[in-house]
């Protein structure tokens, strides 16, 4: 939907003339509605799609009424700190903010909310903008149109700031006008009768403007929506948190939290680079804990156990030819010989010229049956230590 | 910006969604599935499963393989629900400090939404290998008529998966907008929901991108594992007739029985008959004993046919809410598993006097319309709006036992209302707000979400204060009160916490600890 031409007339707007009695005039129903929807805030442009009547002819209803007196043009300056016009006086409507370009909400929008807020207190038939005699599916149809700019979801993560609140308060009456006109029963009582009588029974007025701003606090809080600045503000955050973890060496937390940040802001080069630095410490965190247990299962003699915190500890600090040597061993002594050959053959690689870790995987080797393998490794031993007595005796073995 | 996932979180499988160029795509895990059993497991020496893994072991590991964990969660463990799984699981259910269950596993305690959150991690585990790239927002979905307390538990299950979620939304909702993403048109639609735990409908209509829930109805307590149960009973029963012996107590036979049970199920869905044979299944007075049978189609439709019906009474009831008739629906979509029981699928089409819809598989349609409406929310598409509905009636206890409804079952969220409440009785100082869910007019009756204490109220006779009590409910159904002195401007204020959820120090405390076990669960 956008406006027809945005010409200069279609950005002016009107007002009744003060001291004007509109009452005087003889309308017709369809005038005396476009009457009712002239607040000294209501572009005509907006005047001429929503009224009742055929542009053309909401054009000529406009000029003769101005001509007569009865409305008068507001200037553009005055227009956002305009208040609200005699025939509107709003007391249950919050104060309408102003047009702002910086918000994530076009112009256009923003306009028409403006406009439906400032109806807020009509009957809920001018609610809605539709006839009083509207049909069931006529109703339902504006529901759905003014849902699509209403419902909170519409502004999810959007900076839109006065706005939200007036977005909550008019999503929460357009609920309630639909809900009171869907249902054929309550659709009568309630035609054309201004919403604010309906609102509450006299005796509770005292009260209203109290309850109004308890709940105008609590719904502004559920419904407040967040924009992608906000996103990033949020990454902020929690990187800040990872780095104050960071600082104190809580590693795991720091790692968490930047892996967050990182989730929200996917561009930010900086938590990248700092990621890898505290998932490396949070490794580091993890692969200690993990040899203590591993060391702790190993005096009680719970092989599978130490060997399964080990392989993790490996997993952490992969670059420790010494852990992965250890795994190994008791992986041997296991019998799990291909989880031993991983093992010892990645502490060889990391430590080629050490000559514990050949003949260790020499050994295993043999202990699986492939002496050709074995034979190469435990020759690779000697050729590193010389002395080495158990790769000799392995050799001899073989 | 990363991107956000839809994940159905069901009670025996589970499934995640992406939305890729504007095309929903459901992402297999590593075995190729599309779906992922809600299962997680301990083994003998301490290793954490989740998923194929966790089943496929659960037969020899019965006693430390937790399945059907949602039907616990959000619950106390005095209700009747939770009592009753107890029957029915070889895992231990335990009491916890909040009255909450808890499932005892490997030695450890674990609460609901930690279990949950182990499924959670590793969908979220499964979108990042796909997508090769962190994943920290996800769309969960949950039965249409699960309670606040349930709603809550589920989103600290994500939290503690380490996912941001959006949004919980509700199955048959899920479904709807997966059915009615790219297509026009005005539409009414019934959402037929029965899942492994879990029996939900809801009525729609569609039109120019809305979709507007009328009403919605269910059971959180009625599913495919009820099917399951009533044919291991009737396994169970036969075997003790013909072979005298009693496997009820025998916890590995069961699980044997219950894996039987439900390929059996599926199995019949495609054929007649089956051979259902388990030997060695337990040990007489002769030696080994054998469990060989055949099951008929008619056999099993004749054990389940009531559970079936009780399903239409609910369709019924969440007609009369939504103000139609059956011959104003123009849509019916099947979700879930067990609907592709030739049964459910006669009786809803009797039902309703029209064929159900064929285009949408019943097991991933669900995640898609999560992964949906996240692309909906975070793109601020405004093509395409989802106004959804409160499945029960929210209220405050009030003086005799009475339930105050405040807020209506089927009113369109997010809302917020509030009611002025006064003292009974003279000089009162303090009232107690005692916040509740459902639908019987007696307070006990209904589910209890919190209360909370609103004191120093000026003396006066009673009938006089005027105490404002505000109600919100949000996007995820997640409540909210107020209540306020108007007199004193004195206000309490809870997001109820429920049964079972979490502080947020307890949650950090969780998701240290896991972290500790992910390359456990990477495996």
């Amino acid at each position: 939907m956008r406006l027809a031409g945005q010409s200069a007339e279609d950005e002016s707007v009107l007002r009744l003339a003060p001291g004007c009695d509109p009452a005087h005039l003889s309308l017709s129903p369809a005038e005396g509605f476009l009457l009712s929807r002239i607040d000294g805030r209501t572009p005509r442009g907006v005047l001429r799609r929503i009224g009742a009547l055929p542009p053309a002819d909401i054009d000529r209803c406009l000029e003769r009424w101005l001509e007569a007196g009865v409305l008068e043009r507001v200037r553009a300056s005055a227009r956002s700190a305009a208040g609200a016009p005699p025939p509107a006086p709003a007391p249950a409507a919050p104060a309408l903010p102003a047009l702002d370009p910086s918000l994530e909400i076009g112009l256009e929008l923003q306009r028409e909310l403006l406009d439906f807020a400032a109806r807020l207190d009509r009957s809920y038939h001018e609610i809605l903008g539709i006839a009083k005699d509207a049909d069931e599916r006529a109703i339902k149809k504006a529901y759905f149109a003014w849902s699509k700019r209403l419902h909170p979801d519409r502004y999810f993560r959007r900076r839109i700031g006065p706005f939200a609140p007036l977005v909550e308060a008019c999503f929460r009456k357009l609920l309630e006008a639909y809900e009171l006109l869907s249902d054929p029963q309550t659709r009568g009582e309630v035609q054309a009768r201004p919403v604010r009588a309906a609102d509450a029974p006299p005796a509770r007025r005292s009260s209203l403007e109290a309850r109004r701003r308890l709940r105008e606090r609590v719904g502004a809080l559920a419904f407040a929506a967040r924009a992608t600045e906000e996103r990033r503000r949020k990454a902020k955050s929690f990187f800040e948190a990872g780095m104050a973890a960071f600082a104190k060496e809580r590693w795991l937390e720091a790692a968490g939290a930047v892996r967050l940040a990182i989730a929200f802001d996917l561009e930010n080069a900086v938590f990248r680079e700092r990621f890898a630095e505290v998932q490396r410490r949070a490794h580091e965190e993890r692969a200690k804990a993990l040899q203590k247990q591993a060391e702790g299962a190993l005096e009680l003699r719970d092989f599978p156990q130490a060997l399964r915190l080990f392989e993790e500890a490996v997993h952490y600090r992969p670059a420790d030819p010494e852990l992965a040597m250890r795994a190994a061993k008791i992986a041997q002594a296991l019998g799990e010989l291909r989880k031993a050959k991983e093992l010892a053959a990645h502490a060889v690689e990391l430590a080629p010229d050490h000559a514990a870790y050949r003949r260790t995987l020499g050994l295993v080797y043999r202990d699986a049956g492939l002496a050709a393998n074995a034979k190469r490794e435990l020759e690779a031993a000697l050729r590193c230590d010389p002395s080495d007595a158990e790769a000799k005796a392995g050799l001899r073995g073989l | 910006m990363g991107r956000v996932i839809g994940i159905d979180l069901g009670t025996t499988n589970s499934c995640v969604a992406v939305l890729e160029n504007g095309q929903p795509s459901v992402i297999p895990n590593s075995g190729g599935y599309k779906t992922t059993p809600s299962m997680f497991a301990i083994t003998q020496d301490g290793k954490r499963l989740v998923g194929h893994l966790a089943k496929r072991q659960a037969i020899t590991n019965a006693r430390n393989t937790v399945f059907a964990a949602k039907r616990l969660i959000g619950r106390r463990f005095d209700s009747e629900e939770v009592q009753r799984s107890q029957e029915l699981c070889a895992y231990e259910i335990v009491r916890g400090p909040n009255d909450d269950a808890r499932i005892q596993v490997g030695g450890k305690t674990f609460t609901c939404p930690e279990v949950a959150a182990f499924i959670l991690r590793e969908m979220r585990r499964v979108a990042e290998e796909y997508l090769g790239e962190p994943v920290g927002e996800a769309v969960i979905t949950v039965p249409a008529y699960f309670n606040d307390a349930q709603r809550q538990c589920t989103k600290d299950a994500g939290k503690i998966a380490g996912l941001e979620v959006l949004r919980i939304v509700n199955e048959p909702t899920a479904a709807a907008m997966a059915y009615g993403f790219n297509r026009s048109g005005d539409e009414k639609v019934a959402v037929y929901d029965l899942g492994g735990g879990t029996f939900d409908v809801s009525i729609l209509e569609m039109s120019e991108g809305v979709i507007e829930v009328l009403a919605t109805a269910g059971n959180t307590f009625l599913g495919g594992e009820d099917f399951d149960r009533r044919l291991v009973k009737h396994l169970l029963e036969g075997f003790r007739e013909s072979e005298g012996i009693d496997l009820s107590g025998d916890a590995m036979a069961l699980q044997r029985l219950k894996d039987a049970a439900e390929k059996a199920k599926c199995d019949l869905s495609g054929r007649e008959r089956v051979e259902v044979n388990l030997p060695f299944i337990a040990t007489g007075p002769g030696g080994p004993v054998h469990l060989s049978v055949e099951l008929t189609r008619e056999t099993l439709e004749r054990l389940v046919d009531d559970i079936v019906q009780g399903t239409l009474k609910i369709v019924d009831q969440c007609m009369t809410d939504a103000g139609l008739g059956r011959e104003q629906i123009d849509q019916v979509i099947l979700v879930g598993g067990q609907t592709r029981m030739p049964l459910v699928q006669q009786a809803v089409a009797e039902h309703f006097g029209k064929r159900p819809h064929k285009g949408v598989n019943p097991d991933e349609v669900v995640a898609v319309g999560a992964a949906i409406q996240g692309e909906t929310l975070v793109t601020q598409d405004d093509n395409l709006l989802l106004l959804d509905v409160t499945p029960l009636s929210l209220g405050i206890a009030t003086f005799g036992g009475h339930f105050a409804k405040l807020i209506e079952r089927n009113t369109t969220v997010p809302v917020a209302k509030s009611h002025i409440f006064t003292t009974t009785r003279d000089n009162q100082s303090a009232v107690k707000i005692r916040v509740l869910q459902g639908e019987s007019d007696v307070a006990q009756e209904n589910d209890l979400l919190g209360e909370f204490v609103l004191s120093g109220i000026r003396p006066a006779r009673k009938g006089e204060p005027e105490i404002d009590v505000s109600f919100d409910i949000d996007a995820n159904g997640i409540v909210s009160v107020s209540a306020r002195d108007l007199a004193t401007g004195k206000e309490q204020s809870i997001t109820v916490n429920a049964t079972g959820t979490l502080s947020e120090e307890e949650i950090h405390k969780i998701i240290e600890e896991q972290e500790l076990y992910e390359v456990q669960l990477k495996e």
